[in-house]
């Protein structure tokens, strides 16, 4: 009888309210009748007391409700929304796949970088020669041909430069880093910003080298310093530590001028001053056992 | 004789190293001070470049810190438009939107055009993520207010139309990028699912229904981009946020679904006290 009812009364409700999808009924019935006993006693009592003026109010309040507008309406709405969409879709694979040349050249860029670091490492086995850097030398050509491709890829789209920075951002922060150790070794001097833009043919108006990644590149070519004097002085070149540490000396002077931001940068250049303290290190150890005027 | 002899050969002792000692000194000499001719070069040329950078790296700073202070006023008054929409009942729609959309404006014409000028050529993705937060909001508050005026989703082509005016023709217009756009409509279902409660606690029922067939819409075609888009991860914790949203709308519906038909009627019914004392454990 209660079941019996209670389901007349879910027709009766159903058939007025304009919920557009009917395959929500059964689920409601279900879901109505099992878990909310407490709740379910009020239809009964409801419709037994009040069924004529229900009817009268439940559709009231429907015809008030109009706020949702005509079903027209949305349906062309949607259709645009999905053509915006569609459009984003589209947009973002091209991106997508522009991101993926890129990803590619950089990791060209990647390998040849590995090369020269692989063989400027000679540089710790032997007193430091010409013909040890004639070789990560010759290997600059083809890194430099990487940023050629780079910069056509990107040339394509222009003012875009930095949406795919990320994407090769190490890879050049490394770069400089070994041009700048290479540079150094030759002439014993920094590698400034256009010589490093020189070096990797980013020197155009539209693709250049930022300032950021060639300063974080000179971090890291510090970070080599270290290692490079103790090797130095092992192989016996007793003189090694005076000049890396003038070097050293100025480079961190030069760098305390920088207002830095609380970013890579700055935790590399707060790291700089332990490579810094390791060559110091060295030199005195050289000093004071004399064997500064022993070498050679 | 002696003596002299000595001291001659003496002298001839000490003077016989001695042009070769000068001679030692004087290069040593000469070869320091071309070192430190060079070294005192180097020096100067690094401290020269290093300016040059410390210059780049302050303006850059300064520019950065300019956009973060505008994108902060964009989202602060993007956030009291939202929160003015919310405002809405059955009674006040038009009033309330009418504000709402003025304030709108007052956010493009007295925060959006700072970022203009700052923003011209490449720095538009250089400073994205100083500006981002703040394009985001906008771009929340935005749709918000269109979609409570007409139902529909403002696209991002009618928002950067509404940008041009900004800034005058001799600059790069500022446009926000889809991405921004995607981003600040992945927010823009956190203020819906508020919006929707709201108009079931106010009893429109059919508008939360409305509500929650958009959301479920925006959820749908945003779930085929989220692979597209550039910050994956970002997207991916805002598609979670937004079906917790989602379910919380369709929770809410659902109810109002099973008891609603229950309880509306009663609403206008000369006796409620009667009914509910019959009724101890009734959630309402």
């Amino acid at each position: 009888m209660n079941s019996a009812l209670r389901s007349a009364y879910f027709i009766f409700s159903h058939s007025l309210n304009p919920n557009p999808n009917p395959k929500a009924f059964p689920l409601i019935f279900c879901l109505h009748s099992l878990p909310f006993i407490s709740v379910s006693r009020l239809p009964l009592r409801v419709s037994r007391q009040e069924q004529p003026s229900r009817s009268v109010r439940t559709s009231t309040f429907c015809s008030s409700s109009t706020m949702a507008g005509t079903d027209a309406n949305s349906l062309a709405s949607s259709s645009s929304v999905e053509k915006q969409f569609e459009h984003f879709r589209t947009q973002l694979q091209d991106s997508g796949s522009l991101r993926d040349r890129i990803r590619s050249v950089a990791m060209e860029i990647e390998s040849s970088t590995r090369l020269i670091q692989a063989s400027l490492l000679l540089v710790h086995q032997s007193r430091l020669t010409p013909e040890v850097l004639e070789k990560p030398k010759s290997q600059v050509g083809l890194l430099k041909s990487f940023y050629n491709q780079l910069a056509e890829i990107l040339r394509e789209s222009p003012g875009l430069y930095y949406r795919y920075h990320g994407d090769w951002r190490s890879e050049t922060q490394t770069a400089v880093s070994l041009l700048a150790f290479i540079h150094w070794l030759e002439t014993g001097e920094l590698l400034l910003h256009p010589e490093a833009e020189e070096k990797l043919g980013l020197n155009e108006s539209d693709f250049n080298l930022d300032v950021e990644d060639y300063l974080i590149g000179i971090c890291f070519m510090s970070n080599e310093l270290p290692r490079y004097v103790v090797n130095q002085v092992t192989v016996g070149d007793y003189d090694c530590p005076r000049k890396v540490l003038k070097f050293f000396t100025d480079l961190h002077a030069a760098f305390r001028m920088l207002n830095l931001r609380n970013d890579f940068l700055r935790k590399k250049f707060d790291g700089m001053k332990y490579d810094l303290r390791r060559v110091e290190e060295v030199y005195y150890d050289v000093k004071i056992r004399g064997l500064l005027t022993m070498g050679d | 004789m002696f003596n002299t002899t000595g001291f001659h050969k003496a002298a001839l002792m000490a003077s016989k190293p001695k042009p070769q000692l000068l001679h030692t000194i004087a290069e040593t000499a000469v070869q320091s001070s071309v070192k430190r001719a060079r070294i005192l070069s180097t020096q100067s040329s690094m401290k020269d470049a290093f300016a040059k950078y410390a210059e780049y790296l302050n303006n850059l700073n300064d520019k950065r810190e300019r956009v973060v202070k505008a994108s902060r006023d964009i989202t602060m008054n993007s956030k009291k438009v939202i929160f003015q929409v919310h405002r809405i009942s059955k009674q006040n729609k038009e009033e309330v939107l009418e504000k709402a959309e003025k304030d709108l404006g007052h956010v493009a014409t007295w925060h959006i055009s700072r970022l203009v000028k700052e923003l011209q050529g490449t720095d538009f993705w250089k400073l994205r993520r100083a500006y981002s937060p703040g394009v985001q909001e906008y771009v929340e508050a935005a749709t918000l207010c269109k979609f409570c005026k007409t139902g529909t989703l403002l696209s991002l082509d009618e928002i950067n139309a509404g940008l041009l005016p900004l800034s005058d023709p001799s600059l790069e217009p500022l446009q926000i990028s889809n991405l921004d756009y995607l981003l600040g409509l992945a927010d823009l279902t956190g203020e819906l699912m508020r919006l929707a409660i709201g108009r079931i606690s106010d009893g429109e029922l059919e508008y939360a229904e409305k509500i929650c067939r958009f959301v479920r819409d925006i959820y749908r075609e945003l779930t085929l981009l989220v692979p597209h888009m550039d910050d994956t991860s970002d997207m991916k914790m805002k598609m979670d946020t937004m079906l917790q949203s989602l379910m919380k709308i369709e929770n809410a519906c659902f109810s109002v679904h099973v008891r609603g038909s229950e309880y509306m009627p009663l609403l206008g019914s000369n006796d409620p006290g009667s009914f509910l004392s019959g009724v101890p454990d009734i959630e309402l």
